[in-house]
């Protein structure tokens, strides 16, 4: 037990060291570097065009100049003590920017997550109880054509029509500017107006794969013997699929949902960039635009953390739900 | 008033590419508090039968006939009428598996399920009666609280059979509930089985391929083939003297029955095809004749509470002697008495061993069944004597014998093609490519090459073992329905004589042919034999099956050939 948990425990800190190096190296690898931006994201934007000498100047200063194994060095003992460094273009702590933006994205994340397993879940038992009739062939292949469209297109869709035409749901933004709120109530739901059009994408975009998840699974369980014995005790249909047939289909959904948030916190960045919702995802594009390494590392590694998590707390709920796993 | 009444029960399964007739109409009623016994091999249909009372049959299933519980019609109930009969008065105690009980939920919960849906009883009422149900099943209530895959297979049964006990119902099917378990839990649960049906007399369907088991608890017993029953019965009579030749079949493959014989299956599958005509038994059966072929019979009674499907009245006798006796004349003018006023019957596809010690007419009494010397008095009928007296030897599907020793019985100055060769010529059958085709088929039985090089070889430069198989050639090459194996491996070394008599009951068992093993060999006829017949001064002493002869002999002299096995030095006691 013990000699599992340490060898469990330098798993995680190789795989986290091998995520540092790649974060810290990869931008790097890019052309350019911070100080040489050329073009402006946004119309109206002053565009710096710095001298030779004021590029060499900075780099100096950010200690860009130096050996990059000494950049590394410093960066993995900087990390130790938890300083994550600053950005250079928003010209503070990058711990503060991702602070700044990360629970947006949580708040669209996690929305999208529940949103996307309750309704996938639904959808597939309804699709599985009458498996072969009209209604699931319908739903099956209406959810599979759907989950061929890519979620940045579903989104600029979205925003068209529900934004741009119907005029029902804001255009950008994760709060209304200067918004002077009666009340938390107030905020809560300005905040959810906003994040509504975000994360009906992201959900849209993960539900096919609970559904046909939830709906492939619960056939295969209707077929095994325990639900065949649940039957013959005469428990009802109701008590059969919710009690036996579900409970053991939802296993491999939860395990599911734990790729899924990783996947999401991908999906997230091109999502955020269509409703621009000012979340990480939406930073850590414009920090690559900018060159902005400290910042990239920074947002990059707290995606990877993330994810890390997500696995590690899918793992201790599949064991509490699986009595067969982990004892 | 039967508890449980099935008519004309077809359970077909339908697939994209065929119909798989699973039950192809079965009847049989179950009175209150007996236990019927299902038997049969695996696809026979009993589990089909088993889920179609449950109403558990896929939607795939086409369902025809009538099922009735108390007379009321309970097989086109739909889904949530038929919950009210589930547990309650219908339960079954499935076959252990490791996913008959859902993974994720605690077996007591999984106990208690029911008796909370169909009782009414509080949670804790139903957890205090499930730690009695524990106990009654031998199993410590703290098991309550665990998960299926945290039991033992044998526990798990327990649990299974709790789970069917929890709504007390009247009617209890269990469906191969010890196949999958160990000798020693096998007999506990047996015992368990016994002592709750005697304490609260359940109705019992008890379904297995374990004929044993089943024989031992129930009353009655219905043997099912491809869907079909062949036979049913009273236990003991079924087992002691199966009529069908599929039950005899399962009978003799079973080792706790048989103990000393050699395991040999019936030979060929059951038949796979959805569109089958005629008796389902006939490709494996050994006696088929023409309508076998075309119709399928029906379960008819033959009185004594039984009933058979067979055309031919269930296994057909074959060879029928009547008080034969024969006498040698010694030279000071006395006669010996070999043969005193001998009865027997052989029975197709059965292996009758004769035995007794050297000079106990054993020899005369075969010679005279293959019409090599006439007996003074008495009568041997083959085939109901429609073979005609005399003329059953020389025909192809008669009667054949192989001797004792194999370097008299063929000649040294005979090639091995014309040793065989020999029946066919002289009773003129088959032309003369024919003929070699005929032999070179029998030798390929026995395992002999057929080149051309070994055809030519003499008798003389032969083998002992060899010689014998040429010898059994002969014989194989008339396609006897009976053959006769007077002593046929005493002349020959151990090992030899164990691949002769492999080779033959291998032989006797594919082709289906009856056998009479005459031998003073007790331990070699328990390999083979079927029922034995021990001889004593040119009589029959005592004859029956053969494990009883072995294990009961009534007759002394019985008691004495059993006694007069020499034991190993390990073995004295």
């Amino acid at each position: 037990m013990e000699k599992d948990r340490n060898s469990f425990i330098f798993r995680l800190l190789s795989t986290l060291f091998v995520i540092l190096a790649i974060n810290f190296f990869l931008p790097r690898m890019m052309p350019g570097d911070p100080f040489s931006t050329t073009s402006a994201d946004e119309v109206g934007e002053e565009i710096i065009v710095m001298t030779e000498e004021q590029r060499l100047y900075y780099l100096n200063y950010y200690g860009l100049d130096r050996p990059l194994y000494e950049q590394f060095l410093v960066y993995m003992k900087n990390l130790m003590t938890g300083d994550l460094g600053r950005s250079i273009y928003y010209k503070m702590p990058v711990s503060d920017v991702i602070m700044l933006h990360l629970p947006w994205t949580v708040l669209i994340v996690v929305g999208a997550t529940v949103i996307s397993t309750i309704s996938g879940v639904i959808l597939g038992t309804l699709s599985a109880k009458n498996r072969k009739k009209g209604s699931d062939r319908i739903m099956m292949t209406g959810l599979i054509a759907f989950a061929e469209i890519p979620s940045f297109l579903l989104g600029l869709i979205l925003l068209l029509v529900f934004s741009v035409y119907l005029r029902l749901f804001p255009l950008a933004g994760a709060v209304t500017p200067f918004a002077d709120y009666n009340g938390p109530a107030e905020q809560a739901w300005d905040i959810l107006y906003h994040a509504f059009l975000p994360i009906v994408t992201l959900s849209l975009s993960q539900l096919t794969g609970v559904y046909l998840l939830t709906r492939n699974t619960l056939i295969t369980v209707t077929t095994k013997d325990y639900i065949r014995t649940a039957r013959a005790k005469g428990l009802g249909e109701k008590t059969v699929w919710i009690r036996h047939a579900l409970r053991n289909a939802l296993l491999p959904v939860v395990t599911r949902t734990g790729f899924m948030i990783g996947i999401m916190m991908g999906g997230v960045v091109l999502v955020e960039s269509v409703f621009s919702y000012p979340g990480i995802g939406m930073t850590l594009r414009s920090a690559v635009v900018g060159r902005d390494y400290p910042l990239i590392q920074g947002i990059l590694l707290v995606i990877a953390v993330s994810i890390l998590v997500c696995n590690l707390l899918v793992d201790k709920i599949y064991g509490k739900l699986d009595p067969r796993v982990g004892i | 008033m039967s508890l449980l009444k099935i008519n004309d029960l077809k359970c077909h399964y339908l697939t994209d590419a065929d119909t798989v007739r699973a039950v192809d109409g079965i009847s049989f009623e179950i009175g209150e508090g007996e236990i019927l016994g299902i038997v049969g091999e695996s696809g026979s249909g009993k589990t089909t039968v088993a889920l179609g009372i449950m109403g558990l049959l896929p939607e795939n299933t086409a369902i025809s006939g009538e099922i009735l519980y108390r007379d009321e019609l309970i097989s086109s109930l739909p889904e949530s009428e038929m919950d009210r009969f589930r547990w309650k008065d219908i339960a079954i105690v499935f076959q252990n598996s490791l996913e008959v009980m859902n993974p994720v939920m605690k077996v007591g919960v999984q106990v208690t399920e029911p008796m909370i849906r169909h009782l009414g009883f509080s949670p804790e009422k139903a957890r205090s009666k499930c730690a009695d149900l524990f106990r009654t099943v031998g199993l410590d209530p703290k098991w309550m609280d665990s998960y299926p895959h945290q039991l033992s297979g044998g526990m798990r049964q327990r649990v299974l059979l709790a789970m069917a006990l929890s709504c007390d119902p009247k009617f209890l099917i269990l469906d191969e509930v010890t196949s999958a378990l160990d000798a020693f839990t096998r007999k506990e649960i047996r015992d368990l089985l016994v002592a709750l049906q005697k304490k609260n007399g359940y109705t019992m369907l008890m379904i297995s391929h374990d004929i044993t088991f089943v024989s031992s608890v129930a009353s009655r017993i219905a043997v099912m083939y491809s869907g079909r029953v062949v036979e049913t019965g009273p236990v003991r009579d079924i087992l002691v003297s199966p009529r069908h030749p599929y039950t005899r079949g399962l009978v003799h493959s079973t080792p706790d029955i048989f103990v000393y014989k050699d395991l040999w299956g019936i030979p060929g599958d059951v038949p796979a095809g959805d569109e089958f005509k005629g008796c389902p038994f006939s490709p494996r059966c050994t006696q088929k004749i023409d309508i076998c072929k075309d119709a399928t019979p029906v379960l008819m009674p033959i009185g004594g509470g039984r009933e058979i499907a067979c055309h031919r009245g269930g296994i057909a006798g074959l060879l029928e002697a009547r008080n034969l006796s024969f006498s040698y004349r010694l030279p000071d003018g006395e006669y010996l008495r070999a043969v005193d006023n001998v009865s027997l019957e052989v029975r197709e596809g059965e292996v009758l061993a004769v035995v007794g010690q050297t000079g106990s007419g054993k020899s005369t009494l075969a010679h005279i069944l293959a019409n090599v010397i006439k007996p003074e008095c008495g009568e041997v009928l083959f085939m109901d004597g429609n073979a005609g007296g005399g003329s059953y030897g020389n025909k192809v599907n008669g009667i054949q014998i192989v001797f004792q020793d194999p370097f008299s019985s063929t000649s040294n100055r005979f090639t091995v093609l014309d040793a065989v060769k020999e029946p066919l010529y002289i009773n003129k059958i088959g032309s003369n490519g024919d003929r070699l085709q005929m032999v070179k088929n029998a030798l390929e039985l026995v395992r002999l090459p057929t080149t051309d090089n070994f055809l030519s070889k003499y008798c003389g430069e032969l083998s002992g073992g060899q010689r014998q198989r040429v010898a059994l050639a002969r014989a194989m090459v008339m396609e006897p329905k009976l053959l006769i194996a007077d002593e046929i491996t005493s002349a020959l070394d151990v090992s030899t004589s164990a691949n002769v008599l492999r080779l033959l009951k291998g032989l006797q068992n594919r082709r289906g042919f009856a056998m009479i093993y005459i031998s003073h060999d007790l331990s070699l006829t328990l390999k083979i034999a079927d029922r034995i017949a021990v001889m004593n001064s040119g009589k029959i002493v005592e004859m029956g099956n053969s494990h009883d002869v072995m294990l009961s002999p009534y007759d002394e002299y019985t008691k004495r050939l059993v006694g007069s096995r020499i034991g190993l030095c390990c073995h004295n006691h």
